[in-house]
């Protein structure tokens, strides 16, 4: 049971973040990979603030949540936007967003030495999990990471759907250029799903340290589980995104958890290979995720012809 | 002496990080693959010395312990003293070394370039770049295979020098190396192979249209890269008499040969070149003034993450105000074939 539950709440923390990655490829057309070490930023604001003033990284979560966005915006506008404009090709951006990943890093590592110099308290490594208290018989991690979920994706439903930016926004998404032809100004929603993006990884990085240990490379190596939970869903889709994020999130506890049992617990380490696997798979079944499939073209396509 | 040994530092990491980059410009300056994954090559060419000869040598001299990393250590001693007697049996090591990590190179890239067959630029960097970190993991935290991270002890293959001036024979034979990788990549690149490649990155269909196989072309550009990036690698742990797999660490080995060749100028050996020795010259400053530069600057962190940070805007820089690098690839120029048979003729009938 304690196993199930640990891979929800990674689950849930995989899709806020591989939400994130989809929505800035939709929208911007390039791979982030420094999404990884925008989430072990929001790791390290909820620890400043728990060591320096003692608030509990759940209160935590709205910093996390407006300091992630305003990195996200900081590295469109400061990087990807002046390239953008000069036409540079994905792969000269994605090198970009590489460089980014590295300088993040870099910046997290002197501020993680800073901050154990400050409060004299081992910070190379952390772990929120002692912090964490029972609610409703369940581990508060569970519930909170879930709520979290519920709540954004309300959030997130009735901004797309329910109001007049939301309409701009899947326009945009959909073709950018017939949108600004329209009159929406695209340039907004490139600004909002970069903010977005940022403040969900940080908003799951807050969460992280209370299902493992961090360190500022942390990011680096969860990044080829965000990659893997975008790519299985279909990088062009959010609701792919959800969904890719709960099968791999699920596989790599789970499948490495009943492994196991059978060859020792040394297992447990290839939970990556895990989704590598299921990665190459899905790319050769369908390179264009699961909601790439023909199936629900078809099913949308029976919808709309018999009503 | 403090002199000399930082020059010997500077040639030494010029010729592994040359090689490294000349074999990145083969796949990505000249074809146009997005190999995000250059760190595997590498790997590879370290497991073949750390994993592969390593326990060939074992078996051979039957040496006896408990596990790879206790018992390579009784080899390396062993071993080390036998070629500090005959120093053929070194060089033999050495060269058993390079071939075995250009053979496991070439292997590992013809088959870790396939899911190309399907994918588009960005997929594909994404996936090499998966595949690359997905190894490395296995082989940090497996101690079985190349010690992990506690890493496996190997024999020095140049034992019979002494020891004051082994830097300096690993520094020539580095330079050595490093030439013949770049006289052969030169040769290689000014063939109809490195027009094809160039046009490949231009516009696949018209490779296609004039009936070549681009998933072939692809297969063996890799696999061609991958040995010369394990070559490398196989360098840096004969240099280093160990291998510890967390040493092939992304940033290392597939960020820093972006870099330099970025910097450099892709698409051309000369550009590289620059790049990697302007690149080497900063980074090996960086190491040897560590701790001057920590105090000096009163920093209360490790100066590691001052070159990361140093290094990222420097790319960001380079991206965007110099995406040519600083020697800019010249276009092919040839005399068109109908001019070359006349002349040939020319010479013929002069000649007569």
């Amino acid at each position: 049971m304690a196993v199930l539950e640990g891979a929800i709440v990674y689950s849930n923390l995989l899709v806020l973040l591989s939400i994130g990655l989809t929505i800035t490829y939709i929208t911007t057309g390039v791979p982030n990979f420094a999404q990884g070490s925008m989430a072990i930023f929001g790791s390290f604001v909820s620890l400043s603030l728990w060591l320096l003033f003692n608030i509990h990284p759940y209160y935590s979560l709205p910093v996390s949540f407006i300091l992630g966005g305003g990195l996200g915006i900081a590295i469109y506008t400061l990087v990807l936007k002046p390239m953008i404009r000069k036409e540079a090709m994905v792969v000269t951006l994605m090198i970009a967003t590489l460089a980014v990943d590295l300088i993040l890093l870099g910046v997290l590592g002197a501020y993680s030495d800073t901050l154990a110099g400050i409060t004299s308290k081992g910070t190379k490594k952390f772990i929120f999990t002692p912090m964490d208290f029972k609610l409703a018989g369940l581990d508060a991690i569970l519930v909170v990471s879930s709520a979290v979920i519920l709540l954004i994706l309300f959030a997130l439903f009735l901004l797309l759907y329910k109001t007049k930016f939301g309409i701009a926004l899947r326009a945009s998404m959909e073709n950018p250029a017939l949108a600004e032809i329209m009159g929406v100004n695209v340039e907004y929603t490139r600004l909002f799903s970069w903010f977005l993006s940022g403040s969900l990884a940080a908003v799951a990085g807050s969460l992280l340290p209370f299902r493992q240990e961090i360190v500022p490379a942390t990011g680096a190596i969860i990044i080829v589980s965000i990659f893997a939970a975008s790519i299985v869903g279909g990088l062009g889709s959010i609701y792919g995104a959800l969904i890719g994020g709960y099968i791999i999130g699920m596989s790599e506890s789970l499948i490495t958890f009943y492994l196991s049992k059978p060859l020792g617990p040394s297992i447990l380490l290839y939970s990556k290979v895990v989704s590598l696997i299921v990665l190459i798979i899905a790319l050769i079944v369908s390179p264009k995720g699961i909601a790439g499939l023909d199936i629900w073209r078809k099913m949308t396509w029976r919808r709309s012809t018999s009503s | 002496m403090a002199q000399e040994y930082l020059l010997l530092d500077i040639i030494l990491w010029f010729s592994i990080y040359l090689i490294v980059a000349l074999s990145l410009n083969i796949e990505y300056g000249y074809a146009g693959i997005p190999n995000f994954g250059r760190a595997l090559a590498v790997l590879i060419g370290a497991i073949a010395v750390g994993g592969v000869v390593n326990r060939i040598l074992i078996l051979l001299l039957g040496i006896e312990g408990r596990g790879i990393i206790e018992t390579s250590g009784t080899l390396k001693s062993t071993v080390n003293a036998m070629i500090s007697q005959n120093p053929l049996l070194g060089l033999g090591i050495l060269v058993l070394c390079l071939l075995i990590a250009a053979l496991m190179g070439a292997v590992t890239g013809a088959l870790f370039i396939l899911p190309s067959a399907k994918l588009r630029q960005d997929y594909l960097a994404i996936t090499l770049l998966a595949i690359s970190e997905v190894l490395f993991l296995v082989s940090n935290y497996n101690t079985s295979i190349i010690g992990g991270y506690y890493g496996v002890s190997i024999p020095d293959v140049l034992a019979f020098v002494p020891g004051e001036r082994r830097f300096l024979a690993f520094a020539l034979l580095g330079v050595g190396i490093a030439l013949l990788v770049y006289l052969f990549v030169e040769r290689l690149l000014t063939s109809p192979y490195g027009r094809l490649l160039k046009a490949m990155r231009e516009n696949e269909d018209v490779v296609k249209a004039f009936g070549k196989n681009i998933l072939v072309l692809r297969i063996k550009t890799v696999a061609l890269g991958s040995a010369i990036a394990a070559i490398a690698g196989a360098f840096y742990s004969l240099y280093s008499v160990n291998v510890i797999a967390s040493t092939f660490f992304r940033v290392d080995w597939t960020f820093f040969p972006f870099l330099m060749l970025l910097l450099g100028g892709m698409g051309n050996n000369r550009g590289v070149v620059l790049g990697v020795f302007s690149f080497v010259i900063v980074k090996v400053l960086l190491i040897v003034y560590k701790f001057e530069i920590k105090s000096t600057l009163h920093l209360p962190f490790e100066a590691t993450w001052l070159e990361y940070i140093l290094f990222g805007v420097l790319m960001l820089l380079i991206l965007y105000y110099k995406p040519d690098g600083l020697i800019k690839e010249k276009p092919v120029t040839m005399t068109p074939p109908i001019k070359h048979a006349l002349k040939q003729k020319a010479k013929e009938t002069s000649g007569r």
